[in-house]
């Protein structure tokens, strides 16, 4: 057998090799994302079963959430971005959204948006899980804080464990359980240094470090995510969760896409399929955080666990995110500074 | 000649000098949280810097820690550098290799070890406490910042000590030897004036590492203890104050390159007594 090149076979070819990798780059997406079980779950419930028929290639930029703030940050004037799609915590979104870096989010280029209650809404992201602070503690070993003034009772003292990377809950926490407002967090600051003169609470830098110091009784309770407390709990940790009488700090972890995104159709596809019911169905039952979607159906008993009843939700509180914006610096500042000197 | 240079000049400049020149620009502008920062050219954020206690108390703490740890890797290392540089045979290689061992882990898995034993509930409290001793708080002391960051840094004293040992003429312990002088003495008199070139190379590079630390202090030091690496990293990440944190990364870089700088003057200097 032998065979033929000719003039056009070999140019076809050549033109072939030359688009290929253009082609496959047009269906590829990069996910800026946190790692652990939250990686694995996109992956196994949305890059693979929903967008990977559709041939659509998911890269997942795994890191912590500070770190791909500034990498943003640093590419935002940039014609061409590193990053299609950004999750990270409604506080960052909104700082973020005031540097322009979003593109517009609307029903027109994200359908499922339709499914999302307008409170959850916002111009430049979707809201993807949704769970709130409250007290875990030992049931074993104390009586179920009543509230975050709880912190203050005497009785708790040197039972307290505190995390360094909520700084700002905690603050926006002590704060609410002094009757201050959710945009002047004079009355927290000044409750958090008589805690810390009476309580000398642990301050644990990370949420896993703060779970092992729960699980060796270091510490018997702490504010928390309600999501992290199930999931702990489910993992064998002796810890039961309280909502807080002062009513639960709402927490949204969301995801946008840049305006410098180089996949931005795609970017605005992988929005629209972290909102579709199986993907909000597998987060609900492997890390216990609620859905955004009115669409999702979590099985009622799951519901039940991870979920706010009526009361609660009504009395549910709202960080001030234009305040959190302006403040945050000076609020670790004085973290730093005062409160863990 | 100069033209072999070339190439690696042109690759410094582009990705060493050119970033710090923008940095130390950022470390000029004013920080705005809504706008990230507006173009300036003040020393304010220096002089925000050098004037807050806080500031000079994370500074002391990070001298504190890299000159304890770089004494305790001289300390540590100058013996082990002895043997590896006298070795003669086929053990050579197979140690100069596991020396460099600690290398190949990446300082966050390591840390992670660290924790996994100086923990409350960590091996060496487990075994304190099967012996019938209390439990001792180790982890997120500055302890074990330091014997952490130890472990990162002796390899490098180590290696660079050794190379200085082996240009050492053995002749030269033997003919001190040979005139009555103890092994101490041989330490004293003969070893250690000829390996200081290799003590001050080690003691630099290992200062340097220290004082740029940042997983150790993290992982190990915990949310209370603040070493000058995370205090930067605070300011860029955790609060994108891009113009404070490029002031503090350069007070860093000039309190490391002065000190390391006045070190080697200093030893250099008794040296060549």
């Amino acid at each position: 057998m032998t065979l033929k090149l000719g003039r056009r076979t070999l140019l076809g070819t050549a033109a072939a090799v030359t688009l290929a990798p253009k082609a496959r780059a047009a269906g590829q997406v990069i996910v800026g994302t946190w790692g652990g079980d939250y990686a694995a779950l996109l992956a196994d419930n949305i890059d693979k079963p929903l967008l990977g028929p559709a041939g659509m290639e998911v890269l997942q930029d795994v890191g912590n959430q500070d770190a791909r703030r500034a990498k943003i940050t640093a590419e935002r004037s940039s014609r061409r971005g590193g990053m299609d799609v950004a999750c990270l915590s409604d506080i960052d979104l909104y700082t973020m959204s005031q540097l322009g870096v979003w593109e517009p989010i609307t029903e027109e280029n994200v359908p499922n948006l339709k499914h999302v209650p307008k409170a959850y809404r916002t111009a430049y992201s979707i809201p993807h899980i949704i769970s709130g602070k409250v007290m875990v503690y030992n049931p074993a070993k104390m009586a179920a804080p009543k509230g975050f003034i709880d912190m203050w009772d005497s009785k708790n003292a040197g039972k307290l464990g505190l995390i360094d990377i909520q700084y700002l809950y905690v603050i926006m926490l002590a704060n609410l359980a002094h009757g201050g407002p959710m945009d002047d967090f004079t009355r927290g600051k000044k409750a958090l240094m008589e805690l810390k003169k009476a309580a000398n609470p642990r301050i644990y830098p990370s949420n896993e470090a703060f779970a092992t110091g729960m699980k060796t009784d270091e510490v018997l309770y702490g504010p928390m995510w309600l999501a992290r407390g199930v999931f702990w709990k489910k993992g064998g940790i002796n810890m039961a969760t309280a909502v807080p009488s002062e009513g639960p700090i709402a927490y949204v972890s969301g995801a946008s896409v840049t305006k410098n995104a180089p996949n931005k159709a795609n970017g605005l596809a992988y929005l629209n399929a972290m909102l579709e019911p199986r993907a909000q169905n597998a987060f609900a039952e492997k890390m216990s955080y609620a859905p955004t979607t009115d669409n999702a159906n979590v099985p009622a008993t799951l519901m039940k666990e991870i979920g706010f009843t009526d009361a609660e939700t009504a009395a549910m509180k709202y960080p001030d995110f234009a305040y959190l914006a302006k403040e945050t610096a000076a609020l670790l500042d004085w973290w730093n500074k005062e409160f863990k000197a | 000649m100069a033209a072999l240079l070339l190439p690696a000049v042109l690759l410094v400049l582009a990705m060493m000098v050119a970033p710090m020149a923008l940095l130390f620009r950022y470390s000029l502008n004013l920080y705005s949280p809504t706008e990230l920062m507006i173009a300036a050219v003040t020393p304010g954020n220096y002089l925000a810097a050098v004037t807050d206690p806080y500031y000079w108390g994370v500074l002391r703490t990070t001298l504190t820690v890299a000159f304890e740890a770089t004494l305790i890797a001289l300390i540590l290392g100058f013996p082990a550098a002895y043997v590896l540089a006298r070795m003669q045979g086929r053990w050579k290689g197979p140690l100069t290799l596991l020396t460099v061992f600690p290398l190949m882990v990446g300082n966050v898995v390591r840390a992670a070890g660290w924790m996994t034993l100086l923990g409350n509930s960590g091996v060496l409290n487990a075994a304190l406490k099967a012996m019938g001793f209390g439990g001792i708080e180790m982890m997120y002391t500055q302890g074990a910042v330091i014997v952490g960051i130890v472990t990162v840094v002796l390899p490098y004293m180590i290696l660079t000590l050794a190379s200085v040992i082996e240009s050492i003429p053995v002749n030269a312990e033997e003919a001190a030897q040979n005139l009555g002088a103890r092994p101490f003495t041989v330490f004293r008199r003969i070893v250690l004036p000829l390996s200081l070139p290799g003590v001050v190379a080690g003691s630099a590079l290992v200062f340097i590492l220290c004082m740029n630390a940042y997983a150790t202090p993290v992982l190990l030091g915990g949310a209370r203890f603040k070493m000058m690496a995370p205090a930067v990293y605070d300011q860029f990440v955790r609060t994108t104050n891009w113009p404070f944190g490029a002031a503090l990364a350069f007070i860093l870089l000039f309190v490391t390159l002065g000190l390391t700088m006045a070190g080697s003057a200093l030893l250099q200097r008794r040296y060549r007594r």
